[in-house]
């Protein structure tokens, strides 16, 4: 039984037991209890199985800093038992091991596998022989990774909140002084958030001594009105957002100033087998005693390189786990205060000694302590000392990830041997450890430095604020420096062979690994973590960073200021993919009209941004009863402007390469924009509405780009005119057909006879009740007439040419049937026929370039010179014999075989009974009757050139 | 009459056929069991059946408030602030550019005006969980020391371009454009779903003031 008595501060109520299974066995554990700290009371040491060589391993620091305890909890993988408390009824499975965690199979890969398991080693092995590489791959995806996802895709399913918050401060951090900082900026007005990663905010002092000091901050805090987020850890720093994963829910929190109050991270000592269970951090064995009352061991050695081993020797003796001894590196350690008072407890203290070896092999049995020289090399006696817990400190390491993100510049610290960071003047704060205030005072003071900081910053408090933030910074630097600490060498060892020293307890990188990267030429740290994988495992460096580059230094004979750090990136804690996709709603605009598509069986998909119907599941069907009777298409898409204003004529002139403002009012164009360099960008209707307004519309993908465009030269050109992009603000629907007149008159007041609207006119009118405009043009080759009206009045108006046009068959049609229909016009679609390199020459569009306008136009320059130097290419219609319709992309092959085209369009023309489409052809062979070599998929055929449209070239049907 | 095939209101002259003007929301509101009834000539989600979600959070569909866009001769009101008079929100966008929502409002002589009431859909959202709400699809700072009572917050709402208009405390209006409309029904019932809210009636909506004092 490892429980200890009732310990001051314990999270757990023995009152209430909580059940849980683990592996299929029944655990009881107290509320309150984690599943680790549960399964350590019930003699459970190993916790998971390494990452590569499967090796035994416990919870080093029992505050989820490490993977050591990734289990599976009710079907997700990668649970940190070390902080998951425990549920009634939880369902809890070992990761990464077979049979058991206890016995694994694939431990053979730790006593065989290492030279085939180098660093690196994928880039050299399983390529041979190369056929049978899916069968290595298949093996190494089966062994790989952490943890299995659920099968069915039901029980993979969770929802994810995203929660925007905006404060004032928010303080990243629960420790005193994080806690400290948001009392100071709270007290002066502030709205603060803050965030920590604990279930609880109060941070180390939590088990160290301080639970009643820092709980009764924490409710001075929310008295205050700040809001705490527990178990709520910061990804990353993304210019002033910061990420928290909090539950279900990501936080994305948006503050003015933050105080980075993120503390340090106890760091391991180097040396042969330091990854046995039972080696833990110091500050993590006195977690488990202190807040679970969990004795970590019967007996323990403990070894450190400051203060803070031997307060935890201290804390473990009072505790009642018997202490055999504690290695202290730094030789004067005997002479220190903690060190006479843990001689005065009966505890042997070793100075100037520290452990070179670890003994056991499920689970640590004793350690070997001695002297070692600068290198980590044992000098003088090896003194195997037995224990079943070695607990281990070399200090601590600032964890500055979420401040180095934030643009602040790491710093070697020569006089503490660790790297921290300068903070510009800005919007982050550091404060407490990680600005290098460890203890508890000085830690407290800064937090209230930094919070009084961010308050006055922002403006708030006053006079007096800023005379209480000149009190704390004179208190700060009065108090005392903390004691030192000994540097720990890269690896201590006893020169005898067996074991591995581990940098790296996540990714299985060991101090022979970095030696071997380094021979590889990998000898910088950026090249060698990418090279070795070093800090790229679930904690993130937490425990290796420091260590890999002390190793790095040991080998390269730089110093530790020379190797520097590697660049801090997001996130800074795991967090599942399903938190950062949220709520599976995509933006999608819909017409007006859209219910009906539905109602009637449209195949719907994406064009651009929109959802629309395809087809009505007859395409070519639909197609013919364009031709055949009328046919009705929702083009609501279309992007519509409204130039408005005295200027509005020759605005347009000088867009367009054609003439504009000569259109008389309830008249349209087409048209087709240029760029500066010539180049097509889009294309659709100008119809004058009176003098002064012109209405545009342009294609369903490029109405915003259109809309900018204008509105950028407006800018520039200040004209006397107004734009106003009403693209939702009208539904669209093309009525076309020999029966379309009929239908449409049978609806309106207005004529809409031959005589009465021409081709290109556009008319005012009601139909069926709704105010519309009625443009009389034809994109289908057929006499056709697009008509807008309000949005909200889309739908009534298509149901009423629907049920109109019932005695005359109409049908509707969609997309796919519309590209046919425009095809054998060979009219164009922009993007589609057209790339970024298409001019309205190349593109049999010379006829709409008005070189000759007086008005200066956008692209002028560039039309002129590409007008004098024919393109190599030209945009013509092709017909083939046989019923194979090329892939759109097919290449076409100039004379000599070499690809100089493309096939842009290609579609089977029921009406033609034949396979028509545009394609870009060698300017010799784009006249009529041409033969052109079309190539693809390894075969080539034959097209004939055509360059007029295929249905009514001459236009009667639309003029009708 | 130039613009006149923007604007749904009901013309006379329309003869047998009687156009009725729907929301882009309006499928989903029958769906969540509205009552339409017929107002001005649109349908009008009026109320639902059960339980006053205001009280938590309530949303409602008001795309039928004219919304009109006039350029030039604005009001000249500082942006960031709409004014409300005459039982419209007047919201200017740039020193030239203000959108009128709501009300019979006169635009000024010299302005241009265009008739935007089906460019854009709008949802009232309201109630002491309002805030959090539309946090959970919006990022603006709503937060009433930075949006006070008739704060005018252009921005990104829902991953589209849309207007968020602070018309009282606990009550904003949200404005995108019209062809986001079932989009962002899913989207806000979603949020107040899960917080405890539902879609409400326009009767279940206090009325507003028809002016209020400038600030």
């Amino acid at each position: 039984m490892t429980r200890l008595a009732p310990q001051p501060g314990e999270r757990i109520d023995r009152s209430r037991t909580v059940r849980f299974t683990f592996d299929g066995k029944p655990v009881e554990a107290f509320a309150g209890d984690t599943i680790a700290s549960a399964l350590y009371a019930q003699g459970r040491r190993i916790f998971s199985r390494s990452f590569k060589y499967h090796r035994p391993r416990g919870e080093m620091d029992w505050a989820g800093q490490g993977a050591g305890s990734l289990m599976q909890v009710d079907g997700a993988p990668g649970i940190r038992a070390a902080t998951e408390v425990v549920r009634e009824g939880m369902v809890v499975e070992h990761q990464n091991a077979w049979p058991s965690l206890d016995f694994d199979v694939m431990l053979m890969s730790d006593i065989a596998g290492g030279p085939f398991t180098p660093p690196g080693f994928y880039y050299k092995t399983f390529k041979w022989p190369r056929r049978a590489w899916p069968l290595y791959e298949k093996a190494l995806r089966s062994v790989a990774g952490l943890g299995k996802l659920p099968h069915r895709q039901a029980e993979r399913e969770w929802r994810t909140e995203y929660r925007r918050r905006h404060c004032d401060v928010l303080v990243i951090g629960g420790g005193i002084a994080g806690l400290s900082a948001a009392i100071a900026a709270a007290g002066q007005g502030a709205d603060v958030v803050l965030v920590d990663d604990d279930v609880e905010p109060g941070g180390a002092l939590l088990a160290e001594g301080g639970h009643e000091r820092v709980r009764a901050l924490a409710e001075q805090a929310r008295a205050a009105g700040v809001e705490i987020l527990s178990k709520a850890p910061a990804l990353g720093f993304f210019d002033g957002l910061v990420p928290v994963w909090q539950g279900d829910t990501l936080h994305q929190i948006r503050a003015k100033r933050h105080v980075a109050a993120t503390g340090a991270i106890e760091q391991p000592l180097v040396f042969k087998n330091n990854d046995l269970p039972g080696v833990m951090m110091s500050g993590g064995a006195r977690r488990l005693a202190a807040l679970w009352a969990v004795s970590p061991g019967t007996s323990a050695v403990i070894a450190t390189t400051g203060d803070r081993g031997l307060d935890a020797a201290l804390a473990l003796h009072a505790a009642g786990v018997r202490v055999h001894a504690v290695a202290d590196l730094r030789p004067d350690a005997a002479d220190r205060e903690l060190g006479a008072k843990v001689q005065a407890a009966g505890i042997r203290l070793l100075p100037g000694q520290t452990v070179v070896r670890a003994l056991g092999r499920k689970g640590v049995t004793g350690a070997v302590i001695a002297a070692v020289d600068a290198s980590g090399r044992a000098t003088g006696r090896l003194e195997e000392i037995p224990c079943d817990v070695l607990a281990v400190s070399a200090g601590t390491a600032p964890a500055t990830s979420l401040i180095l993100q934030s643009g602040a510049k790491a710093r070697y610290d020569a006089a503490t041997s660790r790297f921290l960071a300068d903070v510009p003047d800005g919007i982050v704060h550091a404060a407490g450890a990680v600005a290098g205030h460890e203890e508890a005072d000085a830690a407290a003071v800064s937090g209230t430095v930094a919070g009084l900081d961010a308050a006055v910053a922002l403006g708030l408090g006053g006079a007096s604020a800023e005379r209480a933030l000149a009190e704390e910074r004179k208190r700060l630097q009065a108090l005392p420096p903390a004691p030192p600490v000994a540097e720990p060498p890269a690896y201590a060892r006893d020169g005898k062979r067996g074991g591995k020293a581990f940098v790296d307890f996540d990714e299985d990188i060991t101090t022979k690994d970095i030696a071997y990267s380094v021979a590889e030429g990998y000898d910088s740290i950026e090249l060698s973590k990418r090279y070795t994988t070093v800090t790229m495992g679930p904690s993130q460096g937490r425990h290796s960073q420091l260590p890999s580059i002390r190793a790095l230094a040991a080998v390269t004979g730089r110093s530790l200021e020379e190797v520097g750090i590697t660049t801090a990136r997001p996130p800074w804690s795991t967090v599942p993919m399903g938190a950062l996709a949220g709520r599976p709603f995509e933006p999608a605009k819909r017409s007006a009209i859209h219910n009906r598509h539905r109602e009637l069986g449209a195949t719907v998909k994406w064009a651009g941004d929109w959802r629309r119907a395809y087809d009505y599941g007859d395409p070519e069907g639909e197609a013919q009863a364009v031709h055949d009777a009328a046919g009705i298409i929702d083009v609501s898409t279309l992007g519509k402007l409204i130039v408005r204003g005295p200027d509005a004529g020759a605005f347009l002139d000088r867009l367009y390469p054609n003439r504009v403002s000569n259109l008389k009012p309830g008249r349209i164009r087409y048209g087709v924009l240029t760029s500066e360099t010539g180049r097509i960008t889009d294309d659709g209707t100008i119809a004058r509405l009176d003098d002064e307004t012109f209405y545009v519309t342009t294609t369903s993908s490029g109405a915003g780009a259109v809309f900018n465009w204008f509105t950028w030269w407006q800018a520039d050109w200040r004209m006397r005119l107004h734009i106003t992009d009403v693209t939702q603000g009208a539904a669209a629907m093309n009525l076309a057909g020999p029966r379309s007149r009929e239908i449409l008159q049978s609806l309106t007041d207005a004529d809409v006879s031959a005589d009465g609207m021409k081709y290109l006119d556009a008319v005012q009118a009601q139909v069926a009740g709704v105010s519309c405009l009625i443009l009389r043009i034809g994109f289908t080759g057929e006499l056709g007439y697009e008509i807008h009206c309000p949005s909200p009045h889309g739908q009534d108006l298509w149901d009423a040419l629907m049920e109109a046009g019932k005695p005359h068959g109409i049908r509707p049609f969609g997309l796919e049937p519309q590209r046919i229909l425009r095809l054998q016009k060979l009219h164009i679609l922009v993007g589609q026929d057209t790339d970024s390199e298409s001019t309205p020459y190349g593109a049999a569009l010379s006829w709409i370039v008005k070189l000759d306008k007086e008005e200066d136009f956008i692209g002028r320059w560039a039309l002129e010179r590409a007008a004098e130097s024919p393109a190599a290419t030209a945009l013509v219609g092709f017909s083939m014999p046989d019923g194979e319709v090329p892939v759109e992309g097919a290449a076409v092959l100039d004379k000599d075989g070499a690809a100089l085209g493309q096939v842009t369009s290609a579609r089977y023309s029921r009406k033609l009974g034949k396979v028509i489409g545009m394609a870009w052809v060698p300017a010799a062979q784009a006249t009529d009757g041409a033969q052109v070599t079309i190539s693809y998929e390894g075969r080539t055929f034959t097209a004939t050139v055509q360059t007029t449209p295929f249905h009514d070239p001459e236009g009667a049907l639309v003029r009708s | 009459m130039t613009l006149a095939f923007l604007d749904p209101s009901p013309k006379p002259g329309a003869g047998r056929h009687v156009p009725l003007a729907r929301s882009p929301m309006e499928a989903q509101a029958i769906a969540a069991g509205a009552r339409m009834e017929r107002r001005d000539g649109w349908n009008v989600a009026a109320s639902f059946d059960g339980p006053d979600h205001s009280r938590v959070v309530g949303f409602a569909d008001v795309s039928y408030l004219c919304k009109l866009e006039l350029q030039g001769e604005t009001g000249g009101q500082p942006t960031g602030t709409a004014t409300r008079a005459g039982g419209a929100w007047w919201c200017p966008l740039t020193p030239t550019r203000e959108l009128v929502i709501g009300g019979d409002p006169e635009p000024p002589s010299g302005a241009s005006v265009v008739d935007l009431t089906g460019a854009f859909c709008a949802l009232t959202i309201i109630g002491p969980q309002a805030r959090e709400t539309i946090a959970r699809f919006c990022a603006i700072d709503l937060r009433p020391k930075v949006t006070p009572v008739t704060g005018l917050r252009p921005g990104s709402v829902a991953r589209t371009p849309g207007i968020v208009l602070c018309e009282a405390e606990d009550r904003y209006l949200i404005l995108v454009g019209s062809a986001y409309g079932e989009y962002l029904w899913t989207v806000v019932a979603d949020a107040a779903g899960h917080l405890g809210g539902g879609p409400i009636g326009v009767d279940a909506l206090p009325p507003l003031p028809e002016a209020l004092p400038d600030a």
